[in-house]
């Protein structure tokens, strides 16, 4: 008997293609009478859950903080946390959602930077501080800037620059590169090229579509290629997965492998054998020598039972960032807090890292301290895959302003 | 060149066999209960799950017959208590139901096992490649197209020779007649659920192998195999082999020429087939309408 028909077949594709919409909201609520409100909107589902839910977190224990030291000009904060499921109309969506009918007074997110881009549309025009803590897109604090975005994380360009001196160096000139097919991919792959260009080396690669499941076409054609360097671009577990491939294919003997981020999150995911490779940390836990940041990480570790990651330090350095330049300027209407907020410092026990990093006033973007290192198997605490070998400064990595392509149009 | 599409070519092959074990067990419970059965891709990570929690104790060859039967199981009680309710409406229900499932099973992977993916180790003799020229043919994957030819062979024995791979059979081309034979219908569905349940739990423990087990991993994997199904004939199971073969080639050989089109390149197939030959390569006319 046959009840189902082609179409009904073909239907259900369309609607699984389609199947990236409508989930529900996460709602945290504070306590006082008219709480000061917070949105967040991070892809609480799809490939960059992990990371996400790593923010939000972060974003939590900042809120317990806050209120735990008199809130935000007296008052209670609320978090309100919205998932974009890492699709643009859904995180654009979320963003209105949040300033039109919660009210809230900051906006913070996404992972994905296209969607924060399209946030940012949305938050400049309602006038509303906007903190991207974890989408990494030049354009976000380049030539896409706003008067209301700020950035806790790097842009691609710094992350870039934080590695690319060291693989030139020490692994060679000759690259592949296995590029994440959108935005942010293209973005890192064109920042790597011009350094490259810049020392004299050469280069091919592919771009890969997102999500892919298997690598081995490409790793093929790099095997081919015959570089001294695979420069995986892959984030999250496209990144993972593609190492897992790369050292099964036993590649790992014939060419070095690095790229800008292997964030702790991805470490944790991957066995020790494909435990590999040169990379930047945006920020790393392991800093015997800041007793704030011990204190961050018990803190962290009490709240989620893991050690803090850069994306956990985000979540609490963007929740902080609002709460400190609120208190700061009195006030929490967007154009006052963005103009308080430019060359505004972090204090040692918020900024958690060497140096002072702060919001520099030409593009809005945190000149923050980059780790720069080799990923290894853990040794003694499990957490420990990462060994440090150079601090590269925010300004360093960044370069000037005038590079950025920003102009700040205040509304 | 000519190398580096030969090494594509078969290497296609083996992601294609993948795709096969996958898209065999969603056309079973197809052709046979008429369900499009959407948490497939779930039952598939919870297979790579039960895995990785299992195998500290039983080892990876406990773990890789334990957990698709578990998976099995778990699908036969889902079966059994809601899906069947569903047989015989319009498709739309059961696939809706389907849908939800595989939403339930996603969150409930994240709450269980967390957002962050883990690691899951195969046995060390297994992860090396086998040649450096043929690098990619490495001992997994060889051990998987093993695994996926055993699969793949007894379940055509089986449904060829058994009695009740027979009827199984018999069931998918006129149901009602089989029912009036004396054939306990019931039975024979839920019976053929968890097969088709199993072959996805197996493919999970085999995924895990080569990537990180992830609440999402069962979803990126489970278009293609609905590509596979409608290229090879919505009905015919050899069709479905056939037609993950066919899409793991056709993406394997797009990789060499054009990398960004590689995910694209099998929906193109699934169009051009639709237009030219809607039964799909190997579907026969009018089987389903």
């Amino acid at each position: 008997m046959a009840q189902v028909d082609r179409r009904t077949v073909l239907k259900a594709g369309a609607a699984l293609a389609g199947s990236a919409l409508a989930t529900p909201a996460i709602l945290t609520y504070g306590r006082g009478e008219s709480p000061v409100k917070l949105g967040m909107v991070d892809p609480l589902t799809g490939v960059y859950a992990a990371v996400a839910l790593s923010e939000v977190a972060g974003a939590k224990v900042a809120v317990e903080d806050i209120n735990k030291k008199g809130g935000i000009l007296g008052r209670e904060v609320e978090l309100l946390v919205e998932d974009s499921a890492n699709n643009v109309g859904t995180g654009v969506q979320k963003a209105r959602k949040l300033i039109d009918r919660d009210r809230v007074n900051c906006v913070i997110g996404d992972v994905n930077s296209a969607i924060a881009l399209a946030m940012a549309g949305v938050t400049s025009e309602k006038g509303v501080l906007h903190i991207v803590s974890g989408g990494h897109t030049d354009a976000v604090t380049g030539k896409d800037c706003h008067w209301n975005v700020f950035r806790v994380c790097n842009t691609t360009t710094m992350d870039v620059n934080g590695i690319a001196d060291t693989v030139i160096e020490k692994l060679g000139k000759k690259w592949y590169f296995l590029t994440p097919d959108y935005a942010y991919g293209h973005s890192v792959q064109d920042a790597f090229i011009r350094k490259l260009k810049a020392a004299g080396g050469e280069y091919a690669g592919d771009l890969v579509p997102l999500g892919t499941a298997d690598y081995s076409a490409h790793l093929i054609k790099a095997k081919a290629y015959n570089p001294d360097v695979l420069i995986n671009v892959m984030g999250g577990g496209d990144q993972v997965n593609s190492l897992k491939q790369f050292v099964g294919f036993g590649l790992n003997h014939q060419m070095a492998v690095s790229g800008t981020l292997f964030e702790l999150e991805s470490l944790r995911a991957v066995p020790p054998e494909a435990l590999i490779g040169w990379w930047t940390m945006e920020w790393w836990w392991d800093q015997p020598d800041n007793p704030h940041v011990k204190v961050f990480v018990d803190k962290m570790r009490k709240a989620t039972g893991h050690t803090p990651s850069a994306r956990n330090w985000f979540g609490y350095t963007s929740v902080w960032t609002f709460a400190l330049v609120a208190n700061h300027a009195k006030s929490l209407e967007g154009v006052k807090l963005a103009h308080a907020l430019e060359g505004f410092k972090l204090p040692p026990e918020v900024a958690l890292q060497p140096g002072t990093p702060y919001y520099r006033p030409g593009d809005h973007e945190l000149m923050s301290t980059m780790f720069a290192g080799e990923a290894h198997p853990a040794k003694g605490n499990p957490d420990n895959m990462f060994t440090v070998h150079s601090l590269v400064p925010g300004e360093k990595a960044a370069g000037p302003v005038a590079e950025t392509g920003c102009t700040i149009h205040w509304s | 060149m000519t190398d580096l599409i030969l090494y594509n070519v078969s290497n296609g092959l083996i992601i294609g066999a993948f795709y096969v074990l996958m898209a065999l067990g969603l056309s079973l419970i197809l052709n046979l209960s008429g369900v499009i059965n959407f948490a497939h891709g779930g039952f598939l990570a919870l297979g790579g799950y039960f895995a990785y929690t299992l195998a500290p104790y039983i080892g990876f060859w406990g773990a890789l017959l334990v957990s698709p039967l578990l998976v099995a199981l778990l699908g036969l009680i889902l079966e059994r208590t809601m899906i069947h309710r569903l047989y015989g409406r319009d498709p739309l229900y059961s696939l809706l139901l389907t849908f939800g499932l595989a939403f339930i099973f996603e969150d409930v992977t994240r709450a269980v096992w967390g957002a962050t993916g883990l690691p899951f180790t195969v046995p060390d003799f297994l992860t090396k490649p086998l040649s450096s020229q043929f690098f990619f043919v490495t001992g997994y994957r060889l051990f998987m197209i093993a695994v996926v030819a055993i699969a793949v062979g007894g379940l055509f024995l089986f449904l060829r020779f058994s009695r009740l791979g027979v009827r199984i059979r018999a069931g998918t081309f006129d149901l009602d007649t089989v029912s009036t034979l004396g054939v306990n219908v019931k039975m024979l569905r839920s019976f053929n659920f968890a097969l088709g349940i199993f072959l996805a739990g197996l493919a999970g423990v085999l995924a895990g192998g080569q990537l990180s087990l992830e609440p999402t991993m069962g979803a990126n994997l489970l278009m293609p195999s609905f590509v596979a199904i409608i290229v090879g004939g919505v009905g015919s199971l050899p069709g479905t082999l056939l037609g993950g073969l066919l899409i793991g080639v056709a993406a394997g050989l797009t990789a060499v020429f054009w990398p960004a089109a590689s995910d694209a390149v099998i929906y193109v197939m699934m169009a051009v087939v639709l237009l030219l030959r809607p039964r799909g390569l190997l579907g026969e006319e009018g089987l389903l309408t």
